[in-house]
């Protein structure tokens, strides 16, 4: 008994070798016959984690809607739509563009001239606009007493000559201003350095967060926290944490996209070299009034 | 037949020995090439020892000596607490608890190691973070002290398995003899147990330390990340935080990022350095 279902599983199992074999061949002709050149049915995205969200959440909605090639344009072959979308921070997605590890990067921050030389072919393209508010936690009454800081305040404070936050505002409790940064290389503050510290130094004992979450995180967690965390997050956490105003200016929608508010820092998808026309699809895709929407739902400043 | 299947064997036995040490020679290698491009711009000596960092400022400022102050305070920390723990935890599951309590305790301490290291940070940040800030009025729980103690939790299931195999085989030698002349079992603990344990004990302090001052992702989320010489309650900065940290932000070919590198190699020269002694020290170390 045993010896004939032996025989039998033996058999069975070649037969299904010889037959995906034959699958196989079948498939490779039919690939040759649609396209010349190997068709490159994936596309890799790399880089910057405050867009990687935007990004896969964008691309999951067209590969669910198309699955393969063929349905987003009838010109393509019959091939899997696969979009990677990989999370490193803004100067990872500039490096995986320079050394051809992916194919586009996403940044954060504006592209530095010596970047931009490092890519042939330079392209990039803006999906919208982040903007970090100077925000608190909702124990904190600055946000009643005081809800404008000037730029020379949030220096101040940033920078550790404010110490405790009745400095800041008298009638405020005499407690330690807990600084929260990123990373003090990172693109985010970057953008804060320049934006608001200029030459002053953050001070030694800030905390740096190892991602915006962690730092919205703290915010929530810590009532003496101050920290610059990003419209998008404040937005998702309604409530939790508190944005104040900047030089009079509030962190609106309208302040942002009109540039009045100042902290604020582009959303970018650069490349290497000319678009293939799977690329550009999908780009297109990024850019149209859909991908807009889910930009704004994300709760970023949608670039259209 | 068989010499020439032993041959074969033996040749691809070598060569697999061979590939193993020749992985970790290029990673040294590679770390050296990536790091030696700093010591243009810096010495050595001022690269360990000075005590500003702040590489994307301009004249940029790269030491990592509060970093380096910071790993070794930390893992220190932790091995403070986890030792005794560890070594007590060993003897209770050798000599006190019978057998079928022992198969149930054992694998749910191995399990202790199989977690990740992102959820420890997690609770780490949740509730021991908060617990300092709300219990001991800190402004910021992050702290060497925090650090220290989730570490020392990581680190527990190594110490305690490298005790406890050996006290097992040490206790079954000693029971028999010292059951028969009618001695406690704590004196038998005390003056057969421990000190026969003695290199096993050591041992499990190397591995344990050697986890503990890679240990990365736990670490960076409770102890606040900032590069300043460390205190028991204050913020700190180890070096595997510090190239997590940083290592994305920094651009390719910088100083930044090379100076990353070279803390990398210092980590590992450091590293090196623990093993070596505690190799030196384990050898003098008679039974």
């Amino acid at each position: 008994m045993k010896k004939i279902i032996r025989f039998l599983m033996i058999t069975t199992l070649l037969f299904s070798l010889i037959l995906t074999g034959c699958g196989n061949e079948v498939n490779r002709d039919q690939a040759a016959e649609s396209t010349e050149d190997v068709f490159k049915s994936q596309i890799l995205f790399k880089g910057s984690s405050t867009l990687a969200p935007v990004l896969s959440k964008i691309s999951t909605e067209f590969i669910e809607e198309y699955e393969t090639w063929d349905k987003v344009n009838k010109d393509f072959p019959n091939k899997s739509l696969d979009i990677f979308v990989s999370a490193g921070g803004s100067s990872a997605g500039v490096k995986s563009v320079i050394d051809g590890s992916s194919d586009f990067g996403m940044v954060s921050r504006s592209v530095s001239d010596e970047e931009k030389g490092k890519i042939e072919g330079y392209q990039e393209f803006k999906l919208g606009v982040d903007a970090l508010t100077v925000s608190v936690n909702p124990k904190n009454q600055i946000y009643k007493l005081k809800k404008n800081l000037s730029t020379e305040e949030i220096q101040k404070i940033f920078s550790g000559e404010y110490k405790y936050w009745d400095q800041v505002e008298t009638s405020l409790a005499h407690e330690e201003i807990v600084v929260v940064t990123r990373d003090l290389g990172g693109g985010a503050h970057g953008v804060f350095q320049k934006k608001v510290m200029g030459d002053a130094q953050v001070k030694a004992d800030a905390i740096q967060a190892p991602s915006m979450g962690a730092l919205v995180t703290k915010i929530i967690e810590n009532k003496n926290a101050i920290g610059y965390a990003s419209y998008g997050l404040v937005n998702q956490n309604g409530g939790k944490i508190i944005p104040l105003d900047v030089d009079g200016v509030a962190p609106t929608k309208e302040n942002i996209i009109s540039g009045d508010y100042k902290i604020s820092r582009p959303l970018l998808v650069v490349k290497k070299g000319t678009l293939l026309p799977q690329e550009e699809t999908f780009i297109n895709e990024l850019l149209s009034e859909e991908g807009m929407k889910t930009i704004e739902r994300m709760g970023f400043v949608p670039a259209k | 037949m068989h010499k020439k299947f032993e041959k074969i064997f033996s040749n691809s036995i070598k060569g697999i020995t061979f590939f193993s040490v020749m992985i970790l020679i290029c990673i040294i290698i590679f770390l050296i090439k990536e790091s030696v491009v700093i010591f243009d711009e810096i010495s050595l000596l001022d690269f360990i020892f000075g005590d500003k960092w702040n590489p994307v400022r301009n004249p940029p400022n790269i030491s990592i000596f509060p970093m380096i102050l910071g790993t070794l305070y930390v893992s220190f920390v932790a091995m403070t607490i986890a030792l005794p723990i560890g070594v007590g935890a060993a003897i209770f599951l050798t000599s006190v608890v019978n057998e079928k309590m022992r198969k149930m305790i054992k694998p749910s301490i191995d399990l202790l190691a199989g977690i990740p290291s992102v959820i420890y940070g997690l609770i780490g940040l949740l509730v021991l973070v908060k617990f300092f800030e709300i219990h001991f009025d800190f402004s910021s729980g992050e702290s060497v002290l925090v650090g220290g103690i989730l570490l020392a939790i990581m680190v527990l299931p190594y110490i305690i398995s490298t005790c406890d195999e050996s006290m097992i085989k040490i206790a079954k030698r000693y029971k028999m003899a010292s059951d028969g002349l009618g001695i406690s079992k704590w004196h038998m603990i005390r003056y057969l147990i421990l000190p026969a344990s003695k290199k096993s004990i050591l041992a499990g302090i190397i591995l344990a330390l050697a986890r503990a001052m890679g240990e990365t992702m736990a670490v960076m989320m409770v102890i606040g990340n900032s590069p300043i010489f460390p205190k028991l309650l204050g913020k700190t900065q180890t070096i595997p935080a510090l190239i997590a940290l940083e290592m994305g932000g920094a651009q390719v070919d910088s100083l930044h990022y090379h100076a990353l590198f070279a803390a990398g190699l210092v980590l590992m020269g450091i590293l090196f350095v623990v093993n070596m002694l505690f190799y030196y020290i384990k050898k003098n170390i008679d039974y």
